[in-house]
Parts: C-alpha cells; structure tokens; sequence
C-alpha cells in the first residue's frame, strides 16, 4: 500500500513540470502586458511609461520567457511560487489563505450532493417506474438544467429577501456558506442521482443477487451490503471528479456570493495575466487532482476487497 | 483657431482657485464635531485594495475618505484647496505650496512637509505618475511650505495633484500593512474581500460626517448587490448597472444619481491598411456620425439611464468653454446624401459600394470590456444598415485583446467608454489622439497611429499643456475636442454616463460625485 502511494506521489513530480510549462507558454502567448494590466486595475486609470518600465523593472518581466520560466520554476522547487503580479502577496500564501475557503464549500455541496442523490438514485432503481423514479427524474432534470448562476439568485430571493433567513454574500459566519454550498450541492447531485439509479439497476439484475435474494437475504441487507456496496465503485470514480471541478469551477458561485475561494482568484488573474498566480494555480490544482484521485484509489480497495487483495 | 497664451508671466500669476477664500474651503468650518452614532452599511464592487508596495490608497471606496489629497476635486471638476491651502507658480515649471497647519493624522502625528514630501517621492518611486515627479522633484522649504517642480513640464499639476492616488501619508506609513491618514473617516477593520469598517474622525479639521461608522461590504456580482440592498443586508448601493436601474425603484428602493463623468463613444481608425482604410475617407466619417441616433441608444440600451454625448470627456469640465463643442445631430437622410455625393451607391442586400468594394466597416467592441456596453454594438449595427452601411462586431473578451488588436490597427470603429478622474480636461484627449513622437509613451502611440487628426488637434492641445489659466485650459481643451469631433469626425460620442446608487428609506441623503474614486462619504445620513 505504501508503496502504491509512494509511486502515485512520485507522478507529482512530471505532472507538475508539465503543466507548469503548459500554463506558462498559453500565459505568455495570450496577449497584454501584465504589467500594464496589473497598473491599470491598482491606479483606476492608463499608466504612463514611466510607471509601466518601473513595473515591469519590479516584476522581473524585462528578462527572456525561458529565463523567467526556468526561475520561476528554481524557485518553485523551494516552495516559492512568485509573487503576484495583482495582488502583490505571495501566491502560495493566497492559495493557501484561499483553498480552505473552497474546500469548505466544495465539500459540504459534496455532502450534500450525495445525501439527495444516492438515496434518491438508490429508490429510483428499486421502485422502478413508480412515482418515487417519476420524481426523481424530474428532480434529476431540474438539477442538470438549472445553471449555477440561476440556482444561487433563487435561492438569494427565498432565504435572503423572503425569509430573511441568510445573508446574501459575505464569508464572516458559518450562515454564509449554506448557500453557496447548497447551490454547489444541487449541481452536483442531478448527475450522480442518475448514475446511482442506473448502476444500481445493473447491479439489482445481476446472478449473486437473485441467488441472495432467493437464500431469503433481508432485503435491506441485500441493498446496502451487497447491492450499494458493489455500485460505488463508479459512484466514487464520479464523486472524486466532480469534487475536483468543484473545486477548480466554483468561481460563478464565489463571484454572486463573494465568497472569497481560489475560483474567484484564477479567474481574476486570467484576466490581469498574472502569470505566477496562474502558474500557481495550476500546480496547486494539478496536485489537489492527483491527491483525490489517490484517495479514491484507495477507497476502490475499501469498497472491494477483491481490489485489496489483487494489490498485494 | 486661437491665441497661445504664451505671453503670461507665470512667475507672477496665482491660479484663482488657490489665492483666495481659502479658510473656508469646501464649507468646512475647521471644527470637529462629536461623531454621529448612525451607522451606515453600503453594499459596493468587487475589492481591489493592493496589500504590497504599490497600495493603491485612491482606490474606490476604501480609502478616499481616509486619505486626503493636496486639493480637493469638486463634482463640477474644478480644484479647490484641501490639505494645500493656497499654491503658486513661482518658477516657469515649479509649484510653491502652502499647506494647511491644523490638520493631524489620524494617529496623532502632525501633518506638515515632511508628510508631503514623503507621499510625493513614493509616487516618484513608482514611476512618477501623471505628475511627472522624481525623487528630486519634491523640496521642503519649510514645515508647511512645499515646492513640486516636474521631471517634465506640467502646467496641470494642480488640477492632477487631487486624484486619490497622490494622497498624503505620514512619513514612513506602509499603507499596505495600515491606513492612516487625515480625511474625515478612520479605519476600524479591514477584512479583504468582505468588508471594510470605517468610523467617524473625532479630530477631523473639517467638518463632521453625517454618520458615525460605515461599513462597506463588498458584492462583486451587481445582481448580488441589489439583492443585497433588497434583502435590507444594506442600506445603500454603489455602481447600479443601468441596464438593472428599474430594479432598484421596483424593489421599492430609490435610485440616486449624479452628474455625468464617464462617457461612450466611438473611434474612426482613420490611418488604417487595407481591409480597415474606410475610415480615410472623410464622407464616410461624416456619414456614419450623423446615422447615430443617441437618443435611441440611451432609451434601448441603457433604459434612459444616461445622457446624449456632447464631447469625450464630461461637459463640466469644460467650463463655459463647452459651447465651443457639440455632437453632430442625428440626420440619417443627409447621411444618405453624403454617401451617394461621395460614389457609395446602394449594392446587393442594401449595402452601398463603390468601385465594386462594399461598405462593410468592422467595429471592436470595446474598451473596457465588451459587456460594459451592453447591447450598443447591435443597435449602431441596426442604425447604419438604415443607411446602407454594413457592420461587422469583434468582440474582445477584455482589455489585453482589445489593445493588442489596436495596435495593429485591425478595426475601423473603436467602441470604448471612460471616466475623467481628476480636473485637466486635456489628459484623455492629449492621451488618445496627439500625433505620436519618437520614443513617446507607447499607449499614446497605439492609439495615435489609429485615431490621431494631426497639426490642428496637437497645436490646440499643446496650447492646453503652456495655458495657465483654468478658462485658456478648457478653451484649448473644447477646441481640440471639436477638432475631432465636429472637424476631423474621428470621435462620434454618443453617451454621457452618471453614477447611479439604489438607496433604501434608512438614507436621508447622499451627494454623488461624478467621479468613483473622487466621492466623499461625509454628505451622507441616515434618517431618524
């Protein structure tokens, strides 16, 4: 197991190199100086050329693309991923300051997207053409055709301006990441709830359950531990992307709730071309990728013993 | 065409804003009052305060009513004195200033010429600016007395000195690690991205605000924002969208607005290469600027929420001198004539050609991003297919593309809006559209090599640049903007554009500045 880990983490280390300099050649092949950019966005108005040589004199932007490439990526090597060109604070410390920020939201939509939609996807295949798989199909649809932006301002107009129950946006209390989370949550669920339904069913039609079924197995034995069990294989693979795009893709849902995450920030740069912000980003990302899908790795072996013992 | 003023001895002449009623400046009574209890809570844009060592304290809303600035630039975009309490021009480029000697920073530090030395060669530091400044530039003559002489000439030094940016710190003040200055609010706590919480100056020099603490919350999504403002989250919201100003009333609120200081218009590429050379000639230039029916534009795009363009830059700041310029009238049967008089006859699908090139013109939506103008572009498609004309929409997804695709020149209409910020009405103008010079700045340059007229337009701005009286500045001013305006027909303005703010019954009164980073939050109170 250690050395499966072990092996997977050492992946890191091409990974990291390869979209770094991905991020870096499309960052410098987009057109605009950063430097400008970044003066314009601070001053609240064009730079002059003085201002614009003294910038990019500071940003180090006056060396050759190789040579700023390759001391960024010295640097990078040490834990210092540059300084931002927007915000003028260390990258790695915005992303660190940012990500949890993130992860928080991201997470508790990923609760929540799984308590609607496995229970839901789990009904849907048992009853089977019943009003509960009628719901659920509908309530899958809305889900999947509702974007984020639209799903957040309704929310806003129920729980904010109607009941007055939550603050629109803002990040000072716990009350303001419920709807954030909750509109992550309801993206997320509509696709897993119809991949649960449809695993589910291929499983329920499968020899080891009709034989436990006729053995007089408990049919809420049957369900969780032999037909749920074996249908989170897929279900987990799914969980693990969508938790990763939920991370990367939040911004629609931090901009409207100023909820201040790492969607936001790349974004932000993207359009000032902060290339050591974007760079950042991209490694942070990159590994956060890697690491769930490390995780859900191991996890196949937790849900299928079969998996653990063709490891050893 | 007029007089240059360069018959004025400018050892001699005080500007008239400096030299007289200066204890009174502003309505300011020079006594600090107790500090309200009402508090306030605004909902505004996205934060974009720098934490490092280009902190940019000008920008809106943060600090400009923590920091103060030499002069004080009024709604009307005249000067008048704030911590400078009268100026002159001693020599042919140096300014002597006095300084205002009851003021304290907000820590209790005196303020005096060491602050304002110190505030200019951080400027100097980064650039210089707009002020033209180095680190030399600055000199101490006594504790309240302080001479600026430029790098470079600039006679509009005063008028630029204002400008939040160029506000005074005390000596040694890092601003990115704290705010301290001399204006009326003081910062109780800064929270990146969510709020910033100010309180009333009890030592103010000025007069009081009308609130004791605002609290501004920052909502980057404008939707959000009047959610917010609905939802009774706040009290007050800043930078409406005019597409959603009907929101605001229908959601019982009232919407504020003041006096225009940004502007749409469009630019004719009139040195383009083939395929964008329509712009050379000056029929079509005529034509298209007379097809464009502002008033549509305004009632279908912005929802009446704007006003009629007359110039680029606001009509205020022109003075007296705004009757030199005017937009050309809205004439599509004359737009037609000139078209047909200059060769272009209607062709296939109603659009006009001449020697078998048809009159399809392409325009670059827009500076400062194609959302900022809405669905513009669509209606001035419709407007010139009345008159035959034909035109293509580019649309730049932010400002680096569009720029980039300026200097190559790839585009016969420039779709662009902004803002005037401090009070020389020829720095947009000088900025945009003088003839380029060797080894000049290279935005002037880009956009020159499209839009630049030639020797009328750069003799009336350099007459703008050696004016030193206000009145011979904005003449200089109002005369090259209707060089390319009326004469040349490179400009074609089409709105002028206010600042809206949805306010709910807890607000008895706000005074809007036409310009975002210039407006004052002492004018505001709360009812009851």
């Amino acid at each position: 197991m250690l050395r499966f880990i072990l092996h997977r983490l050492v992946y890191l280390i091409p990974v990291w190199i390869g979209i770094s300099l991905v991020a870096f050649t499309l960052a410098n092949l987009t057109p605009g100086d950063p430097a400008r950019l970044a003066l314009q966005r601070s001053l609240g108005r064009q730079p002059t050329a003085e201002e614009t040589a003294a910038a990019r004199e500071q940003m180090g932007l006056n060396d050759p693309a190789p040579i700023r490439y390759f001391n960024w990526l010295a640097d990078a090597i040490t834990g210092d991923l540059g300084t931002s060109y927007r915000t003028g604070q260390p990258v790695l410390d915005s992303l660190i300051e940012r990500f949890p920020n993130t992860l928080q939201i991201a997470g508790a939509g990923l609760l929540l997207a799984i308590a609607i939609a496995i229970p839901l996807g789990v009904l849907a295949a048992v009853y089977r053409r019943s009003a509960i798989d009628h719901v659920s199909r509908v309530v899958a649809l809305l889900g999947a055709s509702m974007p984020s932006y639209w799903v957040a301002y309704l929310l806003i107009l129920l729980f904010s301006v109607r009941l007055g129950m939550l603050p629109v946006a803002g990040s000072s209390t716990w009350q303001h990441a419920v709807m954030p989370a909750v509109t992550l949550g309801i993206g997320g669920s509509a696709s897993l709830m119809r991949l649960t339904r449809s695993e589910m069913l291929e499983t329920l039609n499968q020899d080891y359950i009709r034989t436990a079924r006729a053995k007089g197995l408990h049919s809420r034995t049957l369900l969780v531990r032999h037909a749920l069990r074996n249908t989170m294989i897929p279900i987990s693979t799914v969980l693990g992307m969508r938790f990763a795009g939920m991370l990367g893709g939040a911004v629609i849902v931090e901009t409207i709730f100023s909820w201040p995450g790492i969607g936001k920030l790349v974004v932000d740069a993207i359009f000032d071309r902060d290339y050591p912000m974007i760079q950042g980003f991209v490694i942070f990302m990159g590994t956060a990728f890697l690491l769930i899908n490390l995780i859900v790795d191991l996890g196949y072996g937790l849900i299928d013993p079969r998996i653990r013992l063709a490891n050893r | 065409m007029r007089d240059a003023n360069h018959g004025i001895d400018r050892r001699t002449l005080l500007l008239a804003t400096g030299a007289a009623g200066v204890a009174s400046t502003l309505g300011r009574t020079a006594t600090a009052q107790d500090a309200p209890a009402a508090s306030a809570r605004i909902g505004v844009e996205d934060d974009s305060y720098r934490t490092d060592e280009r902190a940019n304290i000008g920008f809106y809303p943060l600090n400009t009513n923590i920091f103060e600035s030499l002069v004080y630039l009024t709604p009307d975009y005249q000067i008048e004195p704030l911590l400078a309490e009268s100026w002159e021009l001693v020599k042919p480029t140096t300014w002597r200033i006095t300084l205002r000697q009851d003021v304290t920073f907000h820590d209790g530090t005196p303020f005096n010429a060491d602050a304002v030395k110190y505030s200019m060669d951080r400027i100097a530091s980064n650039g210089g600016g707009v002020l033209r400044i180095d680190e030399n530039s600055t000199v101490i003559v006594d504790d309240f007395t302080v001479e600026i002489t430029p790098s470079v000439t600039n006679l509009r030094l005063m008028q630029q000195i204002g400008h939040p940016n160029n506000s005074i710190l005390p000596v040694d003040l890092n601003p990115a690690e704290s705010r301290i200055g001399t204006g009326p609010f003081r910062e109780v706590e800064y929270v990146a991205a969510d709020h910033y919480t100010v309180e009333a100056n009890p030592d103010y020099w000025g007069e009081a605000p009308g609130v004791g603490e605002i609290t501004f919350r920052f909502y980057p999504d404008p939707t959000a924002r009047l959610l917010a403002l609905q939802a009774g989250d706040v009290d007050l919201i800043t930078d409406v969208p005019k597409q959603s100003a009907s929101q605001v009333e229908a959601a019982g609120a009232t919407l504020i607005t003041g006096p225009v200081g940004a502007y749409e218009a469009m630019y004719f590429n009139i040195h383009g290469e083939e395929p964008y050379d329509l712009g050379q000639e000056p029929a079509v230039r005529e034509a298209v600027s007379i097809a464009i029916n502002r008033d549509q534009v305004i009632e279908s795009a912005w929802q009446g929420n704007a006003e009629p363009g007359t110039t680029m830059i606001p009509p205020a700041i022109l003075g007296s001198a705004v009757s030199l310029v005017d937009a050309p009238q809205y004439d599509p049967d004359a737009a037609r004539q000139t078209l047909e008089d200059a060769g272009w006859v209607e062709g296939e699908g109603g659009i006009r050609e001449k020697d078998g090139r048809a009159l399809n013109l392409v325009i670059i939506n827009g500076y400062g991003t194609a959302a900022d103008h809405g669905s513009v572009p669509e209606l001035l498609q419709a407007q010139l297919e009345e008159i035959g004309v034909g035109l293509e929409i580019v649309q730049t997804p932010d400002t680096a593309t569009y720029e980039q695709r300026l200097q190559v020149g790839e585009g016969d209409l420039w779709l662009e809006a902004g803002s005037q910020n401090d009070g020389n009405p020829c720095f947009l103008p000088d900025l945009l559209f003088s003839t380029p010079v060797e080894g000049g700045d290279p935005e002037s340059t880009m956009y020159g090599r499209a839009f630049a007229p030639g020797a009328a337009f750069d003799a009336h701005i350099a007459e703008c640049r050696e004016a030193v009286e206000v009145e011979a500045v904005q003449e200089a001013a109002a005369m090259a903007m209707n060089v390319v305006i009326n004469e040349e027909r490179v400009v074609i303005p089409l709105c002028g554009f206010y600042r809206i703010m949805g306010a709910s019954t807890a607000v008895d009164n706000i005074d809007l500045h036409a310009s975002g980073v210039n407006q004052r939050w002492t004018s505001l109170t709360m009812a009851g």
